[in-house]
This record gives structure tokens, sequence and C-alpha cells, in this order.
């Protein structure tokens, strides 16, 4: 088995070859340029940040591309080590897709690479990083190596007058001992958009006005919260994905990875907070102040309560009448394993650490049910490459339908499952999106028969 | 997501114990024993309370009056140590020191109070850090050195399943016969091994050197090696056993000790907090 370490080295062989090739100046100019460096970025007064992003920013620029178009994006990678872009939520071969361990060549240390493919399906995506941190806190998602990316429908739907898009990310952390005995990442700074609450710019709207959010979790381990004091969100998308349900809920939650796509009736001038729910967050950074034209002062919160979240209320109720009798059921155990006080523990899928994990074997065109049992003190993001799944069953909701996903968190202690059509052929990731957990394993392949 | 520290209220759990035993070990011959702890670096978290009762017992110990002080065999100590903390990088520890001896029945024997500061979770250091200092008054039938204050800083590192804590204590005697000897050095260690996530077993040292300046000959020296083990059962709870045994002729031959913890939080955490 081809470990991280050494796949990094051979990804980096194969990225300079490539390098070489543009060097000879025979291709046309890129839709969209990417130079992956080292920067430093003022996330709030006094208050810089040493990390790595895309274009000197965080986040990302916004990639707009259109489904179905073949987009050509240019990526030049001028830090220290080898990286790689994920493109999350696409529908793409696994030499593009931006993982390693499916296949995509990495990007050596000043080397220059390419990529042609043809964005699908339409939603709300991102881009980042997929490297292992391996504990250092400066890296991978650690970084601020995160953007927004929106693949157009051929036929633009949604009736808004202006489109907002957040990143959510937390900065400066480290390992801390827990309640649980085991050590978990712990933050100094959080931010939306790259700025904590109150630096920065405000997000400006005007009475009447219909904004849709596109919110993302670029959080590197953490779950968030949040709330718009003095508007609700009517909930269109989830994962990129519309929901067959749309719902007006008071809070969003996101586990990383996921993103939230809502609209908000901006009808309550003001200027407000729109940050996260719990205080020590907030008090961190992680807020925005959202300011209706004509309108000044200080920003208003309206603290809530309690955290009220579940993915049933967005999916279509199942009746039971689905003929499942031809869905494979495939078992995922999550498990930890100790490694004591003073590490990290390591993570299990059905016993086993990456890359011992066993590659389970897809037939195209069959339809796959996961089971996911969640034997651990933690919740799990977990995310499936290149394919998105239909929730079943999620932690807290029963059974549901409809509702299309590719990073779905499943809470310490429960189950749920999740389906998907066997419709793209080639090495498929699928892993906790907690980069902690990546890093101590647990990833897992499907490989296609 | 919280990160109260279990791990850390085990570490300076046993940590905090070995302050007193410092204390009263300061001469040679003297008594002490009431806590037997190696500190860990860190603090109480604010709004909230440690308690801790260390009993320790000398099943071998002097068995003779030393120059008015009550001999150590088959004493037993029950020490009260009720730590609150104040900030994420702060707290103060209070002991009441008690003695039960047939012939002597249950006695007071004296009481200390000891803030600690800490290097804060945010300055990242590869090492966990803090200082601590403790003043205090004991009777003196238990220790000729009625007033004493002491200086000890911490260091503690987790690596894996591996703990490590050094504790260079340093002493001095504000009232007792030991006012002429100066500043004593009693330093204290600690190595752990975490062989699940409930059981650790490790090695803890203890020993007073003397002066700083001049220390004593290894006959007048004390120095004690514990093997204990501490059971993590619940963040609100802590426990450490260990039985010790003493190296050098001036110190107390066999000891059992034991810390019973727990962890009180005065602020009802909601889910918004």
């Amino acid at each position: 088995m081809v470990t991280r370490r050494r796949f990094l080295e051979l990804g980096g062989i194969s990225t300079v070859s490539s390098a070489l090739a543009f060097g000879a100046g025979e291709l046309a100019a890129p839709d969209y340029s990417l130079e992956i460096a080292p920067c430093e970025v003022e996330i709030g007064p006094k208050r810089k940040i040493r990390t790595v992003a895309y274009n000197g920013q965080v986040p990302g620029p916004l990639l707009r591309f259109r489904e179905g178009q073949p987009v050509t994006i240019e990526v030049t990678n001028r830090t220290e080590n080898a990286e790689v872009v994920h493109w999350h939520g696409l529908f793409l071969r696994s030499e593009v897709d931006g993982a390693m361990e499916e296949g995509t060549p990495m990007i050596a240390p000043g080397a220059r690479t390419r990529m042609t493919f043809v964005p699908k399906p339409a939603g709300f995506r991102w881009y980042h990083t997929h490297t292992a941190a391996n504990g250092d806190f400066r890296k991978a998602q650690f970084s601020g190596q995160h953007g927004f990316l929106l693949i157009e429908p051929r036929e633009n739907a949604g009736a808004y007058d202006q489109e907002i898009f957040l990143a959510l990310h937390d900065w400066d952390g480290q390992m801390l001992a827990s309640d649980d005995g085991s050590m978990n990442a712990s933050y100094r700074y959080s931010t939306v958009n790259g700025k904590m609450v109150g630096f920065g710019e405000p997000l400006r709207v005007k009475d009447g006005q219909r904004v849709l959010f596109h919110i993302l979790n670029a959080s590197p381990t953490e779950v968030h919260w949040l709330a718009f004091a003095g508007h609700v969100f009517r909930v269109v998308a989830l994962d990129g994905n519309a929901v067959p349900s749309p719902a007006v809920v008071s809070m969003l939650r996101l586990a990383p990875a996921e993103r939230v796509s809502a609209i908000v009736e901006m009808t309550n001038p003001g200027v407000w907070i729109l940050g996260e729910v719990r205080k020590h967050v907030q008090a961190a950074g992680m807020a925005i102040h959202v300011e209706y034209a004509n309108r000044s002062g200080n920003a208003s919160w309206e603290q809530p309560q309690s955290l009220i979240w579940n993915y049933e209320q967005f999916a279509a109720k199942d009746d039971g009448k689905r003929d499942e009798s031809g869905v494979v059921e495939i078992p995922l155990v999550f498990e930890s394993k100790f490694r004591g006080h003073g590490a990290a523990d390591h993570w299990m899928i059905n016993g086993k650490s990456y890359p011992d994990t066993e590659t389970i074997a897809l037939t195209r065109g069959q339809r796959y049910r996961l089971r996911f049992k969640n034997r651990s003190l933690d919740d799990h993001p977990v995310h499936l490459h290149r394919h998105s799944f239909e929730v079943r069953n999620a932690s807290v909701g029963g059974a549901q339908k409809g509702l299309m996903k590719d990073v779905i968190l499943v809470d310490a202690k429960t189950e749920a499952a999740v389906e998907f059509t066997a419709d793209n052929p080639g090495m498929t990731l699928f892993h906790c999106h907690q980069q902690d957990h990546m890093d101590n394993g647990f990833m897992m392949l499907f490989r296609y028969v | 997501m919280s990160r109260m520290i279990r791990r850390n209220s085990v570490r300076w759990c046993v940590f905090a114990l070995f302050v007193a035993f410092g204390l009263c070990a300061l001469p040679a011959m003297a008594q002490g024993n009431y806590e037997i702890q190696v500190y860990g670096a860190d603090t109480i978290a604010p709004k909230s309370t440690m308690v801790e009762l260390h009993s320790n017992f000398t099943p071998v110990g002097q068995k003779k009056f030393f120059d008015g002080v009550y001999p150590t065999n088959h004493q037993e100590h029950e020490t009260l140590e009720i730590t609150q903390g104040i900030n994420d990088w702060s707290e103060i520890g209070f002991y009441v020191f008690t003695s039960l001896q047939d012939g002597h029945g249950w006695q007071w024997v004296g009481d200390h109070i000891r803030p600690r500061v800490r290097v804060p979770d945010s300055w990242h250091w590869p090492v966990g850090v803090s200082l601590s200092t403790e003043v205090g008054y004991q009777r003196a039938v238990y220790s000729q050195d009625t007033w004493t204050w002491e200086i000890r800083p911490i260091i503690d590192k987790s690596a894996g399943r591996w703990y490590f804590a050094v504790n260079p204590a340093l002493e001095r005697t504000w009232h007792g016969p030991d006012v002429v000897q100066g500043i004593g050095f009693s330093p204290a260690a600690k190595v752990g091994y975490d062989f699940t996530k409930v059981v650790s077993g490790g090695l803890e040292y203890y020993a007073d050197y003397g002066r700083i300046t001049a220390v004593s000959a290894l006959h007048d020296q004390q120095q004690q090696l514990f093997v204990v083990t501490d059971l993590n059962v619940s963040p609100k709870w802590e426990i450490n056993i260990g039985v010790g045994v003493g190296a050098t002729a001036s110190t107390d031959h066999w000891m059992v000790k034991g810390i019973l913890g727990r962890h009180f939080s005065w602020v009802k955490q909601s889910q918004v907090d």
C-alpha cells in the first residue's frame, strides 16, 4: 500500500513533468489561475496570521463555472510542500479530483500544473487543499487554503437580489486534553471570510432585498452554528443541492465541509450581527455585521438559548414504498483507538486505519447504502468524493429521502445511512473531514470493478 | 467543544500533593508527608473548584520523638485541599493538614495557602509551565519549623502514552530552627505511562537535598520513590494511589498514599456558552 508520504513524493515527480511542459509556452491562457503561496492575513486589529492561501487571500477567489462547460485551471505551488487542490462536491475523474489517495498527482514545490474538466453538478461547491497536517496547525486545512466554487446551472434558477458568500474558519489551533480523555483541536481565533467580528467591511443590504447566502464551513475540525439576529433563514440547498422541502429556520448548523444556501428576506432594517450562536466562539471572532442602507450604530445580537438543527426537516418523508431490494448495504463502523493522553486518537473504519482499510469494490450502476455506526465519542462529518449521496437516516430523525449531500455529520454513538449510485468510475475516497481524524487513519477508498 | 483537562486534573492532583511533603520534610528527620504529589502545570478552570482528600499512612517511619516532634511511625495524615480556579491561567489552593495517631487522637496540624499561575495555552509552549508559591503554618509538635514558604516551578509534558513532570522546588523557613539554613532544595519528579484510557501507572520521586548552597550528606537527605497509579474514571473525579519507599536513613521507610478528588463547576454550562 502506498503511504501518504510516499504518494506525496511520487505525485511531486509527476507534477514537475507537467510544469516543464507548460514552460514551453504551448498552451492558451487558462480560465482561472490559482497560486498557492505563503501570505500574511490580518484577521483582526493587530492580529496577523502567517498562513498559506490561494492568490494571497482568505478565502480564495470565487470561481464561477458553467455546468457542462469545460474549464481550464492553472495551479502554481509556491510553497515548500507538495500541494493538491480538491474540487469538493464535483463529479470529476480521480486524476483531477484532488486527492492523492485517488491518484491525483501532487503539485511539487515550485511547480505548476494545469487541469481541464467539465464541471458538474450545478450548485455551491468549494475547493481546498487535501494534504496532511500531521500535527502542524499551519498546514493543510488549518491553513487558509479554501475558496468558493459555484457551478451555475444551464438555466439560472433562483429569485434573489444579492448573493453573498461566507466562509467560516478557525485559526491558531493546538491540541488540548478534553473531557473524554482524548486530545482535541482548540482554536484561539474564529473568522467569517477571514475577518473577526467588527473588523473589515460589514455586509451591506437594502430593505426589502432577498439575499441568497452561500455559507461554507471551512473549519478544519469544528462544527459551527450560525444565527442572524432579527432574521430567519429559508434553507433552499444543502451542500449545493436543492432540498426537497425548503424550510425556515432560526439557525444553521454546519459541520466541517458542509454548505448551506439560504434566502434571507431583508425586512428588519438596522445593523445586525450574523454570527456563531455559541458565545465563546463568537467572542473568538466568528461573526459579521450586516448593515442596512442608511442605517448605522452598534450591531444588535439576539442570543438564542439552544442549538436546533436536524437534516430531516429539509428532506421528503419516506413513505416506505420505494423498492430497496436491489440496494447493496455496506456497513461502516467508526471507532477510535486510544494512543495516550498526550496523543490524538487513531481512527478506524471497520477495525482498520488508512492505509490498511479495506478498499471496497463497487459495480457501476449499482445502488449502495452506506450504513454508518459511530461507536466513538466524537461527531464525524464524513465525506464521499466524486459522488453525492442521498440521506436515508440521519443521527437525529427518522427515515427520509430526497436530501442529496456530500457530507453528513454522524453524531457520537449514533447511526446514519446514506445511499448513492456508483456512476462515476474511478478510485473514490471516503473520509472524516476533520483534518486530525483524516491524518490519523479515518479514510478509506472505494474502487470500481 | 469543551477543552477541560481531564488529564491535567490528574496531573496537577498528582502534583499538588507534594507541596506539603516538601515543606514539612525540610530538615532531616522532620515530619511531613501530608500532601505527596508531583504538580502538573495545568490550573483549575475558572468558576470551578477541586476538592481533594489526601490520605497518607506511614507503616514504617520514625519511631522516636525527635526534638519534641511526634514520631511518624503509624501516623495517618488526612489533608483537605481546596483549589479554586481564578481565570484560565491562575488558581489558588488552601490546605488543612491533620494527623491521626495512637495516643494523640485526630489533631489539626496546620494550614497553607498556595496561589499558582501558569503559561496560558495560547502561548503555544511545547511544555506546560507554571509557578506556585505556598505559605503556611504547622504546629511545632509536627514540625519544628512552624512557618514556611515554598516556590515551586512546574514543568510537564505529555507525549503519547508518556507523561513527565519536574518540580524543582525551593523552600525557606520563616520561623523555626531551620531559619538559619537558608533556602533548601526539594525537587520532585514523575514519569507516567497510560496503560489504557483509564489506568495510568508511574513512578514519583520526592527529595530534600538540604541547603541549596550546601547539599546535605546522603544520610541526612530525604529521598522517596513511589510506585503510583492514576485512575481516569471520569472528568469529575481524580484518583491517585501509591506506595513509597524511603531510600535514605532520614526518610520514612514505607508510605502509602491516596488522593481522592472531586471537581465542581459553579456555572451551569448551557449549549450556547
